[in-house]
Parts: C-alpha cells; structure tokens; sequence
C-alpha cells in the first residue's frame, strides 16, 4: 500500500501532523501500536513553564534562551508563534475547545490544589489568567460518593493560597452507586461513561440541591468521555459556573482528545492502523522506502515521507536495556548517557538524565542511522533529544510545534 | 479526628515507670514486648522509626529450615528448624508453606550433597534427596541442568507481618508502644541502668522514662546504644543486596547446595520472588546508608540466573540491602563464618552495668527465641518466674481458623470472595473482619496488591501506620508492578485526612515516591525504567508536586523527622526495602 | 550485561505497567460493573494467581474475548489472552450441556443441515425457546441462524464448477457458518476467486477452527480438531496452495488462538492462513489482479470492523477493496464492540450484557440510513441484524455482487 506521508506513532504530535498533512490533501496513514500517552494528560499544554528549575513569565522570549540542541530552536525562534497558531487551529477544528495563546500562561489546579502554568487549557477546566486575579470569590467543590481519585482538601488548601474560599459536598448518584459494586469500578472514564443524559439531569439536580453562595462549583473531570455535550448539557441545567479539575489519570479530557483527534484525522481521509507496530524499515540510499508491520506481515507500506513519533519511553519509542538506550522501530541514533550509572538521579524530583534521551535529528528533524542523516524521515515530539520536557514544561508545546513544523517541512 | 498516635502517647505519658523498656522494634524487640507482657511485665516498647525499619524489613523473608546452616553451624540449625516449626502454628497468616529444595548445579561438588543431608539429618532437619527429573517437575523454574536435588522444609514469612502481629500481641497483653521515638540517652545511676531518654521524632521533644530494666533489642543499631551506656558490643556490619523479581518465578524456595555464598537462595514470597544475598563488610557509619552497586545487581542476576534461569529475562521491580546484625569474633572479611547464633547479654555480668541486656546476632528465624531468652534473663533479674508461652500462643492473625473469620459477602453474588478480600485474608489472617470490607470500604487503592480503602484505614487506625512508608509494611501498599505510581496519591489523601494533616501526607507522598525510586533506581531498564518515567509524568507533571513547595507542618513523621537528629541516618528513607 | 536484554513472561503479563488504558476501552467493563475489567482479570490478576490457584475469580467468564484491551494497550500485554488461559487453567467447573451443544458447532450443524426444515421451525417456535431458555440456558430472545438444507462441503463436492482448469489454486477455510448455515457465502468465494482466475479446493477433512470450543473450554477437543486443521493445511500449503476464509473469526484462531491459547505451533504455515480479503488485496495493489464492477450497482453501505479484525489490523483490505466499488457509497459509523462474541451472547445470563454493550454500534447504523452493512464476522452478522434490523453481508459477497465477472475475467486474461 502507498501513502504519501507514514506516520509512525498515534500521540498528540503524530495526530497533529497527520491532520496537518491530511488537510493539505496528502494521503496519509498513522500506524500507532496502543493508545497513546495523551491518556494522562490533564486537559492543559504548556510550551515552556521553566528553565533549568526556574519558572518562567514569558515563554516565547524564554524561548529564545534555550541551546541550539532544543527542538524549540530547530522550529526557529521566530516560527513559535504562528506554529502556536497553526497548533490552537487544529485543535479546535477536531473539536477540542481550547483557549490560551503562547504570549501568557494561563494558570490550572492539579489534582493536589497546585496552580500550575498552561499555554492552552481546555473549555470548563478550572483556569484562570492568573490565580492573584482570578474572579473567584468561594468555590463549593464537588465530590462523588466512593471516589477516591479527586481530593478536595487539596483543592481546597491551592484555592486557599489563592484568597479563594471553599467548601466541600459529596454527591451520591444512584447512576455510579452500580459502579461501586466492583471494588475498581469508580475510575475516571467508567463514570464518565455514566455521566451522560439522564444521569446529567440527575447529577445537575443534586447541585441544585446545594444550598452555597459560592460562585463557581468544581468537579472532578470525569465527564465528556468522546465530547464536551455532557458538560454543555450540565451548564445548561445549573445556575452556578461549573469547572473541573483534572484527576489522577485516567484522564477523562486526554481519552476526549484522542478519541477527536482520531475522528478528525479519519474523516478528512487518513488511514489509522490502531494496535499494530512498524518492525522493519526497508531503506535504500539512505531514505526510508517502506515500513513492515507486525499485523500487515510481508504487505509493505510505502510512503514518500516519514515522521516517527512513537514517543519516550512510556510509549516504547525509547527502550532502555542494562547497557544502552535504543530506538527499537529502526535503530535510530540515540542521544543517552555513557554508562548505566549516569542514567538517572538518585533523587526522584532532580531532573533526571534520562529523560533527555532521545534521536538525533538535524536542524530539520531528520534522524541519523549510523551517523547518516536519512532524508525522508522525521522525528517529531517526545522521541525528540534535547529536552526534558518534564521539568520544563514543554511537553505539549514540543508535541504540537514540532509536528506542525515536520508537517510544513514535509509540504513545502 | 483526633490523631490516633497523639492519642497512644498520651495514655504512655501517666505511666511513666515501667518494669521494661525494650529498644528497637523489629521482629526480636516486638517479639521481645510480647513474651515480657505474656509474662505478666510492665512494657514500653520503643522505636526510633517504624516497626520492621531496620534489618528485620531487609531480608529474604525465608522461613529457613535450617539447613543452610546445618553443615557449617549445626546449633544454628537445630535452633531454626525448632523455630520453623513453631512459626508454623503460631504465625500462620506470616507464613507460606512452600518447601524447599537444595540443588547441586554441574559445576558445584555432588559430594557435598552427602555431607549436607548428613548434617541436616544430625540438626533435625529432614532432608531427602529425591531426583532431578522430580525437582523440575515440582519446581519448573528450576535450572533444567541441576545434578542433584535435596528436600527441606523451607518456607516463606513475611517479617512485616510476622513483627506487627507480635507487637499486638504485646500491646493485647499490656504493653505500650512508641514509634518515631529515638533513644538518645539510657539514663545510669550508681551503675545501673533506670531508663531512657527519648526524642519525639515527630515534635522534636525529649523525655524521660524510667525502667527497672532496659533490653537493647536494636539490631546492628544496638551498637550504638551500647555506646550510650558506654559498653562496647563490636558488632559486625555485613550488608546483603537483594532483588526483586515481579512476580512469583519459583512456588519452592530453591537454594544452591553448596558452600553458602552470593545469591544463592531464591525465595516466593508473596506475590513476588526474591534472589539474594551478596555479602560485604561495610564500616559502620554506613549502615544507615546502604546503596545497591551495579556490581551487586550484576553478581545476582549473574548467579541467580544459574538456580532459575527464567531470572535473566524476568522483570525485575526493585533493589535493596540490609545488614546482618553479627557480633564480630574475628577479621572475617566476608562475614559469613561468624555464628549466626543468639548472643544474650547481661551487661551486669560482662561490663558491671546493672539493668541493661543486650539481645542480638542471631537472625529473624529465631526471633521468638532471641525473645524467649531475653525475657527469662529479665524475669530473673526481676525476680519474677512466669514461664514462656510464646511458642505454644498463636500470633493475632492466626489465633483463629480462617474458617470461623465471618466474611462480609457484600454485594457481590457471582463472586464468592473478591480478590482484595482473599488478599487482605492472606494479609491479616483471622483480623481480617476488623477491617470491614463493605461496599463503602472495599474499593481499591492499591490494584497491584489488592489494598483497599477499609484495609488502609485500619492501618492507620489500629496497626500504628502514620505514614506510606508505614502502610507499605502494614498492608503491601506500593510493593507490587506499579511500585506506588497508582497507589500513592489514593493512600497519601485518605492519610491526609485520617491524620487532618493535609502538609503532612503531601511531604509525605514525595518520601514515598522517593523511597520507591531509590529501589528502581538501581535497575532503571525495561519496563522499571517506563514505570518510573510513568510515575514522573503522574506527580511531577499532572500532579506539579515538589516537595520545596509544600508547606512544613508540625505532628507528624514524615520519613524525613521534621527536626534535625544527632544520627543523620533515617533508614525509612535512606535504605529502601522490599 | 548480558542479563535483562529482554523481559520474557507469559502472553507478556509483565510488560504491564499498570497504565490502565485497556479499561477505557473493554466493552464489558462499560455496561457490567461486576466485571473486574482487563487490567484487575488479566495482568494484576496474574500475579495472584500464581501466588495460589484460589485467588482465580469466576467473573473473568464475563470476558468476551474481543481483544480490544490488546489493541489499545501501549505495552504489548496479551490481555485476552491472559484472561482466556487462567479460565482454561483455573475454571475447575465441569462445562455445562448448554456449553457443551453452543460450543460443538460443526457437530450440531453436521445433525441440523440433514433435518433443517425441522429444526429451524423449532429454533422459531416459542414453546421451544422458552423451553431452551428455562431448561438449557439459551436465550429465548435471541434469534438463531437458519440451517441451510445443503452444505457448502457438499455443493463444493457436486454441485461447483469445475475448478481444474485453473492454473493457480488455494485453498478454502469455509467454517461451519458457511457449511452449515449460509453457503452461499461459499459459493460467492468461489465466483470472486474464479473471476481473478483462482481455483478453489476444499481441505481435506476441515474440523471446526475451535473458537467456540475455547471460549466454552472444551480445550482438548478444541486441541484435537486444531491439530487436525493444521495437518491439512500443512499438506495443502506444501501442495503449493495457501489457505484462505472469510471468516476473521476462524482465520484469527488459527493464526493466533492456536499458537497463544491452545499453544500449538505454527509458525511454519501462519502467514499462508489469510482472510480472503487481504490475499485479493494485496493483489489488486500489487497489480497482478484487477477488478471490475458493474456500473449499475449502488448501495449505501456500512462496514463493522469486527472485534477479531480490528485485532488482526486487517480492517483495511476489506475496506480498500469496498472503496474500489464505484457505486458502493461508504457511510461511516461508530467503531465498537457488537457483544455477541460467538456463544456468548446466546448464554441466558449473557444477553443483557451483549446487547447492552451493542447499543451504541446499532443506533449508529439504525442511524446510517444503509442498504447493508459489511462485516467480516458471521456472528456480527447475527447480532447486528437481530438488532440494528439491518441485513448484513461479508464483504466477499459484497464484492461478488456487484462484480462484473466477464470483464473481471478479461481483464485478468481468464
């Protein structure tokens, strides 16, 4: 089968490129072994939060700080913008409806009450410009019976650091009390799988019920597994501004995302092979003919153009063995440490080495096989060396930039 | 809600004299407080940590039969299997009862085979050499190329469990307890010891309390608190390294029927199996600091790979080391040829210091018989002349058949038992039904281990956990595929509130998390390595937790004692274990 | 070190890192909460039940055996897989005469194809699905499928074209669906691979590919006919004949269930047992085979990706080759579970859960507005045209019929 475009990896940066190219009328296939890693997100992106621990006010002049090594400089300091443009776009486009702009963060609660920096957050998650400014006077917080994933005692101590009074209610639906039957049965998409229609209208009368002079009610974001229309229909039916709080994951608006995304990318005529991995690259001349698959066996897939985007080592496009770190599709060259020891910091919250791993890539994000650059393949987000995107911040930003900027490389 | 620790201590605080204070709380001092309450004694039972914080947490959790010993130190071994024994019927719900085999690899002399099965037969021991073909059919993981096989009644204990069921037992019969408090002085008078001087880790606070007699029950510890009562036990630190497997390879503890050397016991335990140990000298300022060296991993997974060879290809979730607490009788370098036999002091008799014991060497097999002989020196100091009851008396745990533990069915039809309350079963043996598994308590909190919300709070309620670290030894918290990732921010916000310390489970939870890594941390490949870059993900990143962010609180320990103490070393954080 | 290169365990349980992914995406988990769900049953489970055979729980019968928990999970975990060899290995209940009869569908077939009238009167009389529902533990509100009065095996050896003169041959997995319920399924095969100038044989000796058999643990029998099986395609693969089928169910056990379930190898013949779909796929895009169809048919058309195939990652031939049907308008729908899985919706105390976790998939073709939908599984075909009220056609069939065979056969000099 012939594409004009491969991609490998089915994550926020592989879906961005494939919309991107997709909707320039090329004809384009993501293989994706598994679902990705946009399954723990917590429904906010950010481009650059800090710089070798220090936090930071103006991510595009930041940017411009960083070495020559980080992805953010092979996009080219003065592309960040329109990129982050192009990015917000085909977000929107997909269906997700995110606000922010690269200039100023906004500012989310984490599940443990902190406020944390964004560039885009999602609609009707809890953010605000900045939490000294926020609207807020009293929030009432949200629970539901039996959910042990949502903590709003730490919700309560972040909003307290922010002037924001608080005051905590527990809600039992009939709807999720058949959940609790099995002992692991309230987790995040199995309630958002609930919360829809009836169980809404049940729930947004059990708000109603609350008798608070608050002026915002968070809940947990355990709604909206595949849209946004539970939360629109909850907003419909209550008096008060609801919110929600990202959870520990499973992330209820990064299994959203994917799932619109994937939709987005389908509809517009990308093929998706789901659950299949890419184990051999066929390359001749130092360019990238065609792929096998596990599923597809001895059928090849040809493409003109490649983009690797299988992700760190969540995803296994880095696997770490005793000895070395390897990018296990094509044997691409890795950055990495010289010697196990090196590999990590003893200290769970110090940066850790490892997370820096990653291909090689030229100014252009071609990757090196053997120390030759292959043409026609690109690496793009999280696989990516130079960064640790963890500590800075950057995850997203990198995922969605780099894409957009592989994807215009690809067509020009 | 009050907190149940301030609580224990403020019943201690109106009883301020006892007739013992026992120092350390691993499995010997627990055992120790049990046997001196049976006896009818007035008992503090005191622990600068955590129960099971120091070498007791830190081993292989073999039920030894004894024959490893048996060639080399036969009094050792007829001491462990009369222990093992015991163990049996006292401590069921501590113990598994999985057999053993001694194999004879084909570079290893089958000759000592003979002598082996001559000395287990001299030592009590039961030892029957049974074929090759039938060792690999009941142990499959076994190396396919083993020449020799012998039988033994080894098993596994789970000393977490086994400690905590002898401190409540020693609590049933009357004894207070208190972790998180440091001895910092053993107060003498006219050559006598009268009490100690203790140090509230959580406030920082100091006190007094006095005693007829004071049992050093400290482990390799103890050799400090000898130095307090300015007496000198030359201890002999001997670190282990061991690693964790991620699940059970072997259902038979299977040995290496030699010489004892590196890494040649491999044992079930649990959900899991455990390769150790190697074995090196280390200076004493070390033992509170123990890191696993790529040297060590190495010479275990090279040698354990030679018992099991599934271990080469085997996840491996975590490393760790203890010491083994040896009183040194020569410059053996490697340790191992020092007796592992009990050494009982009367400091009255060896050093003319009048109320002071000492209680070491030996190992966690012979526990309760360290504590047996312990407590009849203090009755006879005492003057008192209860005899033991400690190896006929079941532990809390096992002191019913599980069979008349009522079981909440809850409401579940199709299932019989749900696998969290089989586990907690496993856990608490016939305690189980205080935990009250019903559908408000019953939902998981930790998946890989089965621990429930009911099973935390009991914890923290009634088995004197006020932290993770804690928790992790009451209930597996932690200890299974996921090392903490899932887990931790469920257990660190039902410890929040339990406690009404929201700062405090916070702090607490990047110990945790930090205690977990430093395990990993030595066997950062594979799946180990993308767990942890998981667990980041979760808590630095969705969760933006740093520990310099979160503000300090007063009332509680953390791993990390909120003061600074005279001895930096802090074995819940610093060394991790199972 | 040459330790630790590679992490080996069983059907890959250790490579779980507890993400918890495969929960998102299990149908049963999301309308039966007393199931433990993919991670708890498979993985997690796993662990315990090596500790002791006892912590086996009987709710992993609720799993359908879909795999989707496998395709969406980002560590390679055989998660059905897992879930399948612990009923296989722990389940020490004797196997119900209700099992028994839904699981031995080439048995049950080879009796009801001889007396067919009959017995699909009976199969629609309410006394006796009552009396099936009460007495055996078959639903009585499931429709069963129709027995055809002559077998395809039959038809094949009588009443078929001749297939000698062709040149190049395969052979054909028909299944016990086609040989005993809907041959002509079989006979559309036979047009389709005729028309690209392929002939068609029998297997000697074809036995049921066993998938209801495991799913109902009636493992050694599921052994037997597997061996069976797999000698005759030995034989036809060392004849210079591949072995193709149109059912994504069958091929699927054969090249996977064989291997990871029933631990049989076959490695040596995997990649010659192939959905017919892709083998004609993969010919029409390497341009050895062309096809031609009929201007004047047209119908909208919806294609469900079965379970099995969406496991196989095969989706893509089937529908490449729909595409290539001029007058054949492609309508999207949701992707998902249909919740029959083989037997399992047809167990009384299953139906609720089959038809709840279809719910979705038949609102969105009742929705569709379409002619057919084209599934590669005979027991999608069942529940979905049971439920959705829409029919249901194999995309071989689809494609027989609306190809112009004369000219498919000129344009491949036949």
């Amino acid at each position: 089968m012939k594409y004009d475009s491969i991609i490998i990896g089915g994550g926020l940066s592989g879906l961005t490129a494939g919309i991107r190219l997709v909707s320039a009328g090329k004809k384009v296939a993501i293989i994706t072994s598994g679902q990705s890693a946009l399954h723990f997100s917590s429904g906010s992106m950010s481009l650059l939060n800090r710089i070798d621990g220090r936090q930071v006010c103006d991510p595009l002049q930041a940017i411009a700080t960083l070495p020559p090594s980080h992805p953010y400089q092979k996009i080219g300091v003065g592309n960040i913008h329109d990129f982050a443009a192009e990015a917000t776009m085909i977000l929107r486009r997909a269906g997700l409806d995110v606000e922010g702009s690269p200039e100023a963060h906004r500012y989310c609660l984490t599940p443990f009450g902190v406020w944390q920096p964004a560039w885009l957050t999602v609609k009707d998650i809890a953010s605000c410009s900045h939490p000294s400014r926020c609207t807020w006077r009293k929030a009432a917080i949200v629970n539901f019976k039996g959910y042990l994933d949502f903590h709003p005692g730490y919700l309560a101590d972040g909003l307290a650091t922010a002037g924001i009074a608080s005051e905590s209610y527990e809600i039992e639906l009939p709807q999720l009390a058949a959940l609790r039957k099995s002992c692991s049965g309230m987790r995040a998409a199995s309630m958002a799988r609930i919360l829809e229609g009836k169980a809404v209208s049940d729930l947004a009368q059990a708000i109603r019920k609350i008798k608070s002079d608050a002026d915002v009610l968070l809940l947990p974001a355990v709604v909206g597994l595949r849209s946004d229309a539970p939360a629109n229909l909850l907003a419909s039916l209550v008096d008060i501004t609801v919110r929600y709080v990202p959870v520990i994951p499973m992330s209820v608006t990064g299994v959203r995302a994917e799932f619109l995304m994937r939709r987005r990318f389908e509809s517009l005529g990308g093929a998706y092979f789901l659950g299949d991995s890419v184990n051999k690259g066929n390359f001749e001349n130092n360019r990238l003919i065609s792929v096998n698959t596990v599923n597809l066996g001895e059928t090849p897939l040809r493409a003109d153009e490649f983009l690797i985007a299988t992700g760190s080592f969540f995803s296994q496009g880095l696997v770490a063995k005793p000895d070395a770190v390897i990018e296990p599709v094509f044997g691409l060259d890795v950055v990495q440490s010289e010697k196990r020891t090196s590999r990590c910091d003893i200290d769970f919250f110090a940066p850790q080495p490892y997370m820096r791993f990653g291909v090689v890539t030229d100014s252009r994000f071609r990757v090196s096989r053997n120390g030759s650059v292959v043409t026609n393949l690109r690496a793009v987000g999280s696989i990516l060396s130079g960064a640790d995107s963890l500590n800075e911040g950057s995850g997203a930003g990198i995922a969605l930039l780099t894409a957009v900027a592989a994807a215009r490389q690809i067509l020009q | 809600m009050v907190c149940r620790a301030a609580l224990l201590m403020k019943n201690n605080q109106s009883d301020q004299h006892y007739d013992v204070i026992i120092i350390g709380a691993g499995a010997t001092g627990a055992g120790t407080a049990r046997d001196c309450a049976m006896r009818g004694l007035k008992v503090l039972l005191v622990e600068r940590f955590d129960f099971t914080a120091g070498a007791t947490g830190r081993n292989h959790g073999l039920l030894h039969s004894g024959a490893r010993y048996a060639v080399t130190d036969r009094e050792s071994a007829a001491e462990c299997i009369r222990e093992n024994m015991i163990l049996r019927k006292i401590a069921r719900h501590c113990v598994e009862e999985t057999g053993g085999i001694f194999v004879t690899l084909p570079d290893d002399d089958l000759a000592y085979q003979a002598t082996f099965v001559e000395a287990c037969r001299n030592a009590g021991i039961e030892a029957e050499i049974i074929d090759p073909a039938e060792a690999r059919r009941i142990e499959p993981a076994v190396n396919p190329d083993i020449i020799g096989a012998v039988k033994v009644p080894d098993g596994a204990v789970d000393p977490f469990r086994l400690t905590t069921a002898n401190a409540i037992a020693a609590q049933r019969n009357g004894a207070h307890i208190l972790t998180y408090h440091e001895v910092t002085a053993l107060n003498i008078s006219h050559q006598r010891v009268c009490g100690v001087t203790l140090r509230d880790q959580r406030t920082g606070g100091s006190r007094r309390v006095d005693a007829d007699l004071v049992i050093n029950a400290a482990g390799i510890w103890g050799h400090g608190i000898c130095r307090l009562a300015g007496v000198d036990v030359n201890m002999f630190p001997a670190k282990g390294a061991l690693l964790i497997f991620g699940h059970r390879v072997n259902n038979i503890v299977i040995n290496r029927c030699r010489k004892p050397a590196d890494a040649d016991i491999l044992v079930p335990g649990d959900t899991i199996s455990l390769i150790g140990t190697t074995s090196s000298r280390i200076p004493y300022d070390q033992v509170d600091n123990m890191e696993v060296t790529p040297e060590e991993v190495d010479i275990l997974l090279r040698e354990g790979s030679r018992i099991a060879p599934s271990l080469a290809t085997t996840r491996i979730l975590r490393a760790y080391a203890g010491v083994r607490p040896l009183v040194a009788s020569d410059d053996d370098p490697s340790g191992r040829s020092i007796s592992r036999g009990i050494v009982c002091l009367d400091h009255a008799l060896r050093d003319g210091l009048e109320g002071f014991i000492t209680i070491t060497g030996g190992k966690l097999m012979t526990y309760r018989l360290m504590a047996e002989w312990a407590t009849d020196m203090a009755c006879r100091k005492l003057g008192r002349s209860e005899k033991c009851r400690t190896a006929t008396t079941p532990l809390p745990g096992s002191d019913k058949s599980d069979k008349d533990a009522p079981v909440s069915h809850g409401k579940r039809h199709i299932i019989e038992l749900t696998t969290d309350h089989k586990a907690a079963l496993g856990r608490h043996g016939s305690m189980t039904p205080d935990i009250g598994l019903d559908t408000n308590n019953d939902a998981l909190v930790c998946e890989c281990e089965e621990v429930s919300v009911g099973e935390i709070r009991y914890a923290v309620r009634k088995l004197h956990a006020n932290n993770l670290v804690n928790l992790r030894r009451r209930t597996r918290l932690g200890m299974g595929t996921c090392q903490g990732c899932l887990c931790a921010s469920r257990a660190a916000a039902i410890l929040g509130d339990e406690l009404n310390d929201r700062p405090h489970a916070l702090r607490d939870l990047c110990n945790f998390l930090n205690e977990r890594w430093k395990g990993m941390f030595p066997v950062a490949w594979g799946q180990t390595l993308v767990e942890a870059q998981f667990s980041s993900w979760l808590y630095k990143g969705v969760c933006g937790l740093d520990p310099q962010l979160i503000p300090s609180g007063q009332g509680h320990t953390t791993e990390t004692p909120t003061h600074p103490v005279a001895n930096p070393g802090n074995p819940d954080r610093k060394n991790s274990e199972q | 070190m040459e330790y630790q290169v590679k992490n080996i365990s069983r059907d890959n349980f250790e490579q779980c890192i507890k993400c918890t992914i495969c929960t998102v995406y299990c149908p049963v988990l999301s309308v039966n909460p007393l199931y433990p769900g993919p991670k708890q049953a498979g993985p997690d489970g796993e662990r315990y039940r090596l500790k002791a055979p006892e912590f086996y729980d009987k709710a992993l019968k609720m799993c359908l055996n879909c795999k989707r928990c496998e395709v969406a999970c980002p560590s390679g975990v055989r998660i059905g897989d897992i879930i399948q060899n612990a009923r296989i290995r722990y389940d020490r209940h004797p196997v119900s005469l209700r099992d028994r009869m839904l699981a031995s569908t080439d048995e049950m077939g080879a009796v009801a194809t001889k007396i067919a009238p009959v017995v699909n009167t009976m199969l629609r009389l309410g006394p006796v699905k009552t009396l099936m529902h009460h007495i055996v533990g078959i639903d009585s509100r499931r429709t069963f499928p129709a027995y055809a009065s002559q077998t395809f095996e039959h038809w094949m050896n009588s009443g078929a074209p001749d297939q000698n003169p062709f040149r190049r041959q395969v052979s054909y997995f028909h299944g016990c669906y086609v040989n005993y319920n809907n041959p002509a399924l079989g006979r559309d095969f036979v047009t389709l691979m005729n028309a690209i100038g392929y002939g068609v044989r029998l297997l000697e000796h074809e036995r049921c590919c066993g998938v209801a058999k495991i799913a109902n643990r009636l493992i050694g029998q599921a052994r037997r006919d597997a061996e069976k099986n797999l000698h005759a395609i030995r034989n036809s693969v060392a004849d210079g004949r591949i072995v193709l089928g149109t059912s994504s169910t069958c091929i699927f056990t054969m090249r996977d269930e064989y291997p990871h379930i029933l631990h049989l190898d076959n490695h040596d013949v995997r990649d010659s047992i192939l959905l017919a779909t892709r083998f004609i796929h993969q010919l029409v895009d390497a341009g050895n085979v062309r096809l031609v169809f009929r201007r004047e048919w047209k119908k909208r058309v919806a294609y469900h990706v079965p379970c099995h195939m969406q496991r196989m990652g095969w989706a893509v031939h089937s529908l490449e080759l729909l595409k290539m049907i001029p007058g054949l308008e492609l309508i999207p729908i949701e992707p998902g579970c249909c919740g029959i899985s083989g037997t399992y919706g047809f167990k009384k105390e299953n139906y609720a859960t089959s038809q709840a976790v279809g719910a979705e998939l038949f609102d969105s073709i009742r929705g569709a507005g379409v002619d057919i939908v084209a599934s590669d599984c005979e027991t999608c075909k069942w529940q979905i045209e049971m439920s959705a009220g829409v029919p249901v056609e194999n995309p071989v069939s689809i494609l027989a019929s609306a190809l112009d065979i004369d000219a498919t056969r000129r344009a491949n000099d036949i």
